[in-house]
């Protein structure tokens, strides 16, 4: 090849890849728009006192001083906390156990599979306002009319403290319990059946095959599910918003809920909300990092 | 699906001993209850839509007295609920298309075309993935004030161009294409865009009814960023309208339980024609979003 030949290349490969990124650049400039400069600017307005959607002035990390000080918060970060631990006892397992049964299954597994994800395509909004009508206090709600049939007497429940927090995760472990089913049925449809069958001829009972060779070979799947749904937790916001408004008294406020009162409810702190936005991102990326350590760890033993 | 083949730990021989035999009837039951347990809300609150107000209130009965359509009519009229869906589908309408083709060409970049420096952008996709798109909603919404764009549809349609999620599917997709196939029509004289549009669009047809799907969905459940967006009455969608009667309370009870009905009737819809693309995607959608 001659030089001016190598030259023509390089030249038609930059031509290429000017154009590649032209041909990018609608999308990036979205992503900056909606995602990344918002996630930057988060950041930056934090340590600003603003005024509607001005930075007045730089003042350090006093919206974190002021924000974290305040009751309100404290009560919040401990009912994430709680919600994290409802939804960890009510829904992590529930899905792993849902996907066993309908794998078992022979005829109608098709039909197990899609009823269970049904609830997971229905809007999260009207979901929660459904269910309100479940929980209402009447004696015409669903909940009272049940229970009521069992000789119970009518009763509140969004009122009770010790109650919304667990009702608000039955929620939503209803709504999304099918699909995250459906993932480790998929997790499970990957064991070879070669596996059961060698260790049925061994001997092994249906409950040792379940203990010693399901369970493990879905541990990982089970690992990377449970930062996902620690996640999606912690942005539970328009949840108690529409319940239980962050009641009785704070019982069920959540961060995110918290944040969004900061901005949006009468007193438009963008600074302050900010705050408590990097407080969440902060806590997310710090159990990320724990997640995906151990988990590194974990393979370097395979 | 194939529903034949067995893949259960429970194998075929083991339904000879009678105790596994009677597990498997419990477990047939279990299923038979979780689906209940799925569907029963559901039938509720269409059951609960019949009822006026008085019966909303004061009935302890499930079944309403009368199966009269009217109470449905009328809550539909008088709240103008059309104009809402209309807006829904004017929403629902322009994200679709921004999903498809800002996501799709972005993924066409760092799944195909890969010129130097593409691996910046895979990363920063893949880091954007694991943040909670609420988190930055203020910030997002100062932007949209900045440019002018409130009270609009069109931050709501390009917002569905950045989804993080939609451009990995994309990007997979994409990379499992024949790369012979793609240099052959640049052989041909295509240029980039060309290529885009001629081979590998019509290549991915199962990707985008998928991403079509799911952001259709998505598009018309959501409700925060409209609600902030959309404040004018004239533009709200039918699930701003719906946080707006949560937040304001200023329908009935049994008004209300119809509107939920109106809110869940399209993605219904939406689940019996596609169940089979939606169980069947539940697995990479879940994973990555």
């Amino acid at each position: 090849m001659s030089r001016q030949e190598k030259q023509i290349r390089t030249h038609a490969k930059l031509a290429g890849d000017i154009q590649s990124w032209m041909i990018m650049l609608p999308g990036l400039l979205l992503m900056t728009f909606f995602v990344w400069e918002p996630l930057f600017e988060s950041i930056r307005m934090s340590l600003y006192k603003t005024r509607n959607v001005e930075l007045v002035r730089f003042i350090g990390l006093d919206n974190f001083i002021s924000v974290t000080g305040k009751d309100d918060f404290l009560q919040a970060l401990q009912n994430t906390f709680s919600y994290t631990f409802w939804s960890l006892l009510i829904g992590f397992a529930l899905p792993v156990l849902l996907a066993m049964l309908i794998g078992e299954t022979t005829r109608g597994k098709g039909f197990f599979r899609t009823a269970v994800y049904l609830p997971n395509m229905l809007p999260g909004l009207a979901v929660i306002i459904l269910w309100s009508a479940f929980f209402s206090g009447e004696r015409s709600g669903v909940m009272n009319i049940l229970l009521g049939k069992l000789g119970v007497l009518p009763q509140s429940y969004l009122t009770r403290a010790e109650l919304v927090i667990p009702i608000i995760i039955v929620i939503a472990t209803w709504k999304g319990a099918g699909a995250t089913a459906l993932i480790y049925m998929a997790g499970m449809s990957s064991i070879s059946p070669e596996l059961y069958e060698a260790a049925a001829i061994d001997g092994a009972s249906v409950w040792r095959r379940i203990l010693h060779i399901l369970l493990p070979a879905i541990r990982k799947l089970a690992g990377t599910l449970l930062i996902l749904q620690i996640i999606s937790v912690f942005q539970i916001m328009y949840e108690p918003m529409v319940l239980t408004k962050g009641g009785p008294d704070n019982a069920s406020l959540s961060l995110m809920q918290l944040m969004w009162q900061y901005a949006f409810g009468g007193a438009m702190n963008y600074g302050k909300a900010s705050a408590v936005a990097v407080i969440v991102t902060l806590i997310l990326l710090v159990m990320t990092a724990v997640y995906s350590y151990f988990n590194r760890k974990e393979s370097d033993w395979d | 699906m194939k529903s034949a083949q067995h893949t259960g730990v429970i194998r075929e021989y083991d339904l000879h001993a009678a105790s596994v035999k009677a597990g498997y009837g419990v477990i047939i039951f279990l299923c038979c209850l979780t689906v209940m347990l799925a569907v029963f809300p559901l039938v509720w609150v269409i059951l609960a839509g019949f009822k006026d107000l008085k019966e909303f209130v004061s009935s302890t009965r499930i079944i309403p007295e009368s199966f009269s359509t009217e109470p449905f009519t009328t809550t539909w009229s008088q709240l103008g609920i059309a104009k809402n869906y209309l807006n829904s589908l004017i929403s629902v309408a322009g994200s679709v298309a921004c999903a498809l083709i800002f996501n799709g060409l972005l993924g066409y970049g760092i799944g195909i075309l890969k010129p130097r420096g593409y691996k910046v952008v895979k990363r920063l996709v893949m880091i954007s993935l694991l943040m909670p798109a609420t988190i930055s909603i203020v910030p997002l919404f100062m932007n949209i004030q900045k440019f002018q764009m409130g009270n609009s549809f069109l931050p709501l349609w390009l917002s569905f161009g950045a989804n993080a999620m939609y451009v990995i599917l994309f990007e997979q997709f994409f990379e499992s294409l024949p790369a012979s196939i793609i240099e052959a029509s640049r052989m041909d004289g295509c240029s980039q865009l060309q290529s885009f549009f001629h081979i590998v669009l019509p290549l991915s047809k199962p990707i985008c009814a998928v991403i079509s799907i799911f952001a259709i969905n998505a598009s018309w459940s959501d409700f925060l960023l409209p609600y902030l967006v959309l404040r004018g009455a004239e533009k709200q969608t039918v699930m701003v309208r719906l946080f707006v009667f949560s937040t304001e309370q200023t329908v009935n009870a049994d008004a209300m339980m119809r509107s939920v009905v109106f809110a869940m009737i399209p993605p219904i819809i939406l689940f019996f024609i596609f169940q089979k693309q939606l169980t069947e995607n539940a697995v990479s959608v879940g994973i990555k979003g």
